[in-house]
């Protein structure tokens, strides 16, 4: 029996005739004088008969429609996947937008930096710009004390021919008086270090630059009087008379766009004599007259014109 | 193209395989090169899952899902081997994935399901005899349903080999291949798989 069940695994090999020459004739033996084991090897011929025969199966009809129907739909999503994974088609648009956020952070960095720029140098240029146009009420009376003193005649002349004019005709001589400041002021910082050249133009913003303030503060102040005449030259005579008798300094006299203009320097009491025996003449305006009537010498304007 | 090349290596391997071509025109898209592939060996797939799970409906299912699965993994199909032996290890491993679903379900329910199913076999197309008469073949109809109750009640790992080589006629070779498993294994499980097969038919049946 104990030989039986050693060889009972070698059995099946043996019917099928798998085994090695020695393990064959020891089955051999075996089965010659075990009728067991004759019977299995016998039996088991028979199931291996039995399982060669059995019947196939057939596939139903629909099975490979079946199968294929859900081939194709898979085909389908494969197909969907890779149009829109394809290399190019998903490279171009990763491209594109890497371009536009490039552009987009750069533009932000450049505007935080300018920011930033401004936040550390308050004192840049154009504040200064700004703080020559827009002169705080507090800055305008001591520009107005200061232009005259600053002010050589010459130019004090200059300013007042200036101030007859419109007062369109003031803005490029004002940009032209403060472009010459602000070439002397860059020449002057070439030489300077950084530190020095910012605290030189911080204090350029206020109190360094009253000269062209004043003049045009001085000039919109100026009273100017203004005669229609009949006959512009014998007025232009009774006029100087009148001046010279109310004690005017600095008279000229120029003639300009066919009226003549006339400029002296008057103490503020005797304006009012001035201007009315200059309405003896003819129709008067009158700009710019002060209040005060002292002993303080004042510019005075008389245009004379048909 | 790498999945190509490796066709190209491993060439020798697989010469005279005629499914080669209907791959690399699948994997060009050629959906209808599959249909070809499955023609080819849906009857044998579909036995091998019969004979192993012993259901009609539930083998038609297992099968339709390893050729799914065989369509979606193309590209993974190296040539080392032939395409039928690649196909036949699909359709053999979802037929076990579907015993120990039904083995896990038996042990939930308490009760066997191999058992329930064993014979049951579903509305199964049984290839007909071309000739014999009714008695003769009621009465092979009734032995065949034994020989696959008998079947059921194996151990996967013998079901499977005795599946192959008794009944599908597969070499070892080819099962060594698909099972991936060294050949005195083979040999060694088939032994006791023929053993255990006939003591279950000796008590089914009686005599043979």
């Amino acid at each position: 029996m104990k030989k039986c069940k050693n060889i009972e695994n070698s059995l099946p090999l043996y019917a099928e005739g798998l085994l090695s020459d020695a393990e064959k004739m020891s089955v051999e033996e075996h089965l010659a004088e075990c009728a067991d084991c004759s019977k299995a090897i016998a039996d088991l011929k028979k199931v291996a008969a039995m399982t060669q025969g059995l019947s196939d199966i057939e596939t139903p009809p629909w099975f490979k429609q079946r199968i294929m129907a859900r081939v194709r739909e898979e085909a389908e999503k494969k197909s969907f996947a890779q149009k829109w994974f394809y290399p190019l088609r998903i490279k171009i648009p990763i491209q594109v937008m890497a371009t536009i956020i490039i552009a987009v952070l750069a533009v932000y960095i450049y505007r935080s930096g300018d920011e930033q720029m401004k936040a550390i140098v308050p004192q840049a240029p154009q504040p200064v710009m700004e703080a020559q146009q827009e002169p705080t009420p507090a800055e305008i009376p001591k520009a107005k004390k200061a232009a005259p003193a600053l002010l050589a005649d010459g130019e004090k002349d200059k300013v007042s021919e200036l101030s007859s004019l419109p007062v369109l005709q003031e803005a490029p001589q004002k940009f032209a008086a403060r472009q010459e400041s602000m070439k002397d002021r860059s020449v002057e910082d070439d030489s300077l270090s950084g530190a020095a050249k910012k605290s030189r133009m911080f204090k350029a913003a206020t109190p360094a630059k009253p000269a062209p303030m004043a003049a045009s503060i001085t000039d919109q102040l100026q009273p100017v009087i203004s005669v229609y005449v009949a006959d512009v030259n014998s007025a232009v005579v009774e006029a100087e008379k009148i001046l010279t008798n109310h004690n005017a300094k600095k008279v000229t006299k120029k003639l300009v766009d066919g009226k003549t203009i006339l400029k002296a320097e008057i103490p503020a009491k005797n304006l009012k004599d001035v201007l009315s025996q200059l309405r003896g003449f003819g129709r008067v305006e009158e700009k710019n007259m002060p209040p005060e009537s002292g002993e303080q010498a004042i510019n005075v304007i008389i245009e004379i014109k048909n | 193209m790498l999945w190509m090349s490796n066709i190209i290596d491993n060439k020798k391997a697989t010469d005279g395989d005629d499914d080669l071509q209907y791959v690399v025109l699948c994997r060009k898209g050629d959906v209808d090169a599959f249909e070809i592939l499955v023609e080819r060996h849906q009857k044998k797939m579909l036995n091998i899952a019969y004979r192993m799970l012993g259901d009609y409906d539930e083998t038609c299912d297992v099968v339709q899902e390893a050729f799914l699965s065989a369509y979606k993994s193309l590209n993974k199909f190296k040539a080392e081997a032939m395409f039928s032996t690649w196909l036949y290890r699909i359709v053999v491993n979802y037929t076990k994935n579907r015993l120990k679903q039904r083995k896990n379900l038996a042990q939930h329910e308490g009760g066997s399901l191999d058992e329930s199913a064993e014979g049951q076999g579903g509305t199964a197309c049984l290839a007909v005899p071309s000739a014999g008469n009714p008695a003769e073949l009621l009465e092979q109809r009734e032995r065949e349903a034994h020989v696959q109750r008998c079947i059921s009640t194996l151990d996967v790992e013998y079901r499977e080999v005795l599946v192959m080589r008794d009944i599908q006629g597969f070499s070892y070779e080819e099962i060594r291949d698909v099972l991936r498993i060294p050949d005195g294994t083979v040999k060694s499980r088939l032994s006791r798989a023929r053993n255990a097969l006939k003591d279950c038919l000796i008590k089914v049946i009686g005599d043979l």
